[in-house]
């Protein structure tokens, strides 16, 4: 994990007893830009010492290091956080423009530790953390010791479950774990690389043959992509793993950058199976998830994924985990009929929903095969939509509506009249789950905690 | 063939909205239209362009607003909502029909806004928001009052019947 620099860290309680991030934070910040720098000096050398002369020049950056240096030791000297009387997270910042944030740690939705490239040069880690609501409702704190920031998340996680801070770090069970080899081995069967893969191959073969070299550049964009994409997932999913621990599925992974994510099974909306023609044969599938109050806005399917790859037997075992009670085998599908081939001839023999007393089933895709599953008791809202061409054809679809996330639950081209019951049907499934769900969120009153809450 | 949303349709009463949504938007199309009228006389104006250019533009841009005119007179009679005792279904749509039903316990949200348009003429759109992106709960061309009287109760039955995430 860490490539042992270690560093003294001095002052880091201040004068009210609160706890500063570590001194060598500014050291990583500036090892972190030091690439660009470097690409920079190098690039506009010539102009840069042209227009200043040598001397003033080595005058000039000298100058902004010192600026940026005590800018960075200010900013640092004004960070710090502590645990508040109420037992919640509170950090301090800002030089000019003093900010407090206080976050409520009932509201945790999930706390990572992260290791960057410069970060682990000197056994250090950034611990973020995510609360329930709008979009500014994360704290990062970089850098902490890694084993500092472990203890951190602990206590951070003892305090969220109510215990108190000293009960240790909660005992983990690895439950999944995806050999490098397999890993490799799926991303070069997705469908897409795969297609592109074999594309490449066609224009190479193509060039060589008629000796004409115009398909060159071409195979270099067909087949650098995939190789791009392949590297970049590689690197961020290498060494793949699945614990179990009381707070939730923690998973770990990365191979540059190692991060740490806590899934707490109560909030998972819903979640997919993903099969790329090409795992068939391996029985190999992909799990995403949706989870509550995960913005995935800018880094999309990140924080959102279960597995990047698995087999079957593992993948029900993980999905049993977030989706307590739920058996996927047990389902009868309900297919579109027969005349859905004329609005979707390649996938209508895949498209059905299924449904049991805790769980909505959809699924769809004929080349890569995707069956999306939400819980009743999760459901937001019910649509039912009706193209020209499926009217035609007395076909509707229903979209079973979950929180913002990869997973899209619609059952598509169904028979119009079985398409309206079954909206109809799982708004009232809907309902009554709700009613006897005393899971999670502020279950007000309202909620009947019924003896017979299994029926 | 039967529209799949007979079936709701036949039990429940569905509310239609103002017919005065129809001039809001057909004002609106106006306004538009003298932008594209004012384009289209540049292209008649200009030597350079060939006068049937300028003529055919100008017939599709004059075909094109008689057909959004008599479409937007559908759209607003499509419109429909129906408030049952757990859900708000609201359907919309000529082509692409479709049918909301959003139970009262995830509204998370209902916004109340009106255009300048839309207060000159007193419509009032009313949109519902779950915790789902996708939910897509907006009622058009309601009476202001009507609006108002929608939004509490449904603020008071989400309330009533609230359930977390």
């Amino acid at each position: 994990m860490a490539l042992g620099i270690r560093v003294p860290g001095p002052g880091r309680i201040d004068q009210h007893g609160h706890t500063r991030v570590h001194p060598v934070t500014p050291l990583i910040h500036a090892v972190s830009t030091i690439p660009v720098i470097i690409v920079t000096l190098i690039a506009l050398s010539g102009p840069l010492v042209s227009a200043f002369g040598d001397w003033p020049l080595v005058g000039i950056i000298a100058a902004t290091l010192v600026g940026c240096s005590a800018v960075a030791a200010l900013s640092w000297r004004h960070r710090s956080y502590w645990f508040d009387e109420d037992g919640d997270f509170r950090m301090d910042s800002g030089i000019l423009r003093r900010q407090q944030r206080r976050l409520q740690l009932s509201r945790l939705q999930s706390i990572d530790v992260v290791q960057p490239l410069a970060a682990r040069l000197f056994s250090m880690a950034a611990v973020t953390l995510e609360v329930a609501g709008g979009s500014d409702s994360r704290v990062q704190l970089r850098y902490l010791p890694l084993v500092e920031a472990r203890e951190l998340r602990i206590a951070v996680l003892a305090r969220a479950g109510g215990l108190d801070h000293a009960a240790g770090e909660a005992p983990e069970d690895v439950i999944a774990f995806v050999p490098p080899g397999q890993l490799a081995l799926s991303l070069l069967l997705r469908t897409s690389t795969a297609g592109l893969v074999v594309l490449t191959a066609l224009t190479l073969f193509g060039t060589v043959f008629t000796e004409g070299w115009g398909g060159i550049p071409l195979a270099i964009v067909t087949g650098g992509v995939p190789a791009f994409l392949i590297a970049t997932e590689f690197m961020k999913y290498f060494n793949f793993t699945v614990a179990e621990s009381p707070d939730g599925l923690r998973l770990r992974f990365g191979l540059v950058q190692t991060q740490t994510r806590t899934v707490p099974a109560g909030r998972v909306q819903a979640v997919s199976l993903v099969e790329p023609l090409l795992w068939r044969r391996q029985g190999w599938v992909r799990v995403q998830l949706n989870v509550a109050g995960v913005d995935t806005g800018n880094d999309k399917g990140e924080e959102t994924i279960l597995t990047p790859v698995s087999d079957r037997v593992t993948a029900a075992r993980l999905i049993e985990r977030v989706l307590p009670g739920v058996d996927l085998d047990d389902l009868i599908w309900c297919m579109a009929p027969p005349r859905a081939r004329w609005r979707s001839p390649v996938q209508w023999g895949q498209l059905a929903v299924a449904w049991t007393d805790v769980v909505f089933a959809a699924r769809a895709g004929r080349i890569t095969r995707h069956r999306a599953y939400i819980l009743h008791a999760r459901t937001q809202s019910v649509r039912l939509t009706n193209g020209p061409w499926e009217r035609a054809l007395g076909l509707a679809s229903v979209h079973v509506d979950s929180t913002k996330g990869p997973v899209r639950i619609s059952g598509l081209r169904l028979d119009s009249e079985f398409a309206a019951q079954v909206a109809q049907e799982q708004a009232d499934r809907a309902r009554t789950a709700r009613a006897r769900d005393t899971g999670v969120g502020p279950a007000g009153p309202q909620v009947p905690d019924s003896p017979h809450g299994n029926d | 063939m039967a529209s799949p949303h007979a079936a709701f349709t036949s039990s429940d009463t569905w509310n239609s909205v103002s017919p005065r949504l129809i001039s809001a938007r057909r004002i609106t199309l106006g306004l538009t239209f003298i932008l594209v009228a004012a384009g289209v006389a540049v292209l008649l104006i200009l030597p350079e362009v060939p006068r049937a250019v300028g003529w055919s533009v100008a017939g599709v841009a004059v075909i094109a607003f008689a057909w959004l005119w008599w479409l937007i007179g559908r759209r607003v009679r499509s419109y429909g909502y129906a408030e049952r005792d757990d859900d708000l279904l609201v359907r919309s749509g000529i082509l692409v029909r479709r049918l909301v039903i959003v139970p009262y316990g995830r509204m998370q949200l209902v916004d109340v806004t009106a255009g300048p348009i839309d207060r000159m003429l007193g419509v009032t759109t009313v949109q519902l928001h779950t915790a789902a992106a996708t939910t897509d709960a907006t009622i058009p061309g309601l009476e202001p009052m009507i609006a108002a009287a929608l939004r509490d109760r449904l603020a008071r039955r989400g309330e009533m019947r609230g359930a977390g995430l």
